[in-house]
């Protein structure tokens, strides 16, 4: 069955930097749909329904966090697993008020692809 | 804390695992560091228990070099790829070496990354700092990873 992802960041660069890890991973996924932050991620997901979302934390417009919680008030992707990927050094507390808002897991960067094999695979 | 070891560290880790690319440390500068020719900085605050900022400084060429090992194409030009590129390596150094700044479990926070580029410019701390200057040599060139930490009472 074809796979889908939507991966979440404010930053071109990191998104390239997940894309380029999932497929080291060896985690392939047919459809690779991207957002800026939490709003377009909506946004997208008005129309897609991707089989995983991997989304950072800190972002312009909606955050992490109220992605999360928009997501959750929505029956038609609130069952979508959701894994934050955030900085080594970033705030413990929003880590966990990430996972009481649903998340399904963390990577921290710098990552190795193994790590994300590891948080990621037993989602999919 | 020894932090060229951790400097050293905590670069390899991220330019191998993230930029995919191998990296030389070389001793630690004996004199700071601060006026700046065809170069761009990404910096990183520290504020909190502990204050002050971890900064890559790159000439040019470095840092699209980078950005280009970043995003698998070639960049011509400091466009915002290559500001978002840096940033995000700033970012990832500042956070992977806060666990050792904040040694006590201290609470210490990251500011966002900024950026500054240009043919030329200078960079000073305004408050009395200790500092930690590291050359890194990639297949582009050279670059430095600065640790600034304010002087404790």
């Amino acid at each position: 069955m074809p796979k889908a992802v939507l991966i979440i960041d404010d930053s071109t660069t990191m998104r390239k930097i997940v894309n380029r890890s999932l497929r080291q991973a060896g985690l392939e996924f047919d459809t690779i749909l991207e957002a800026g932050d939490g709003q377009a991620a909506l946004d997208i997901l008005a129309g897609e329904k991707p089989d995983i979302i991997l989304s950072d934390i800190n972002m312009p417009t909606m955050d992490g966090l109220e992605f999360l919680k928009n997501k959750a008030n929505d029956p038609s992707i609130k069952d979508i697993p959701v894994v934050m990927v955030t900085t080594e050094g970033g705030s413990e507390d929003m880590v966990a008020e990430s996972m009481n808002l649903g998340a399904s897991g963390c990577v921290k960067k710098p990552f190795t692809p193994d790590q994300v094999n590891d948080v990621l695979g037993p989602l999919l | 804390m020894d932090f060229q070891e951790k400097i050293v560290e905590v670069t390899r880790e991220i330019f191998e695992t993230m930029v995919m690319v191998d990296v030389t440390p070389g001793e630690p500068l004996t004199e700071h560091v601060s006026r700046f020719t065809c170069s761009l900085t990404a910096m990183v605050g520290f504020a909190g228990f502990k204050q002050g900022n971890l900064a890559i400084h790159t000439p040019d060429p470095v840092a699209r070099g980078l950005t280009g090992d970043f995003l698998g194409m070639e960049v011509d030009e400091i466009n915002e790829d290559v500001q978002d590129a840096m940033g995000e390596l700033a970012n990832m150094l500042a956070g992977s070496l806060k666990p050792f700044i904040a040694d006590n479990g201290e609470k210490v926070e990251l500011s966002l990354p900024s950026v500054v580029y240009g043919e030329e410019y200078t960079l000073t701390v305004i408050n009395k700092a200790d500092w930690m200057i590291v050359p890194f040599t990639v297949s582009h060139g050279d670059f430095l990873v600065c640790l600034e930490l304010k002087k404790q009472a």
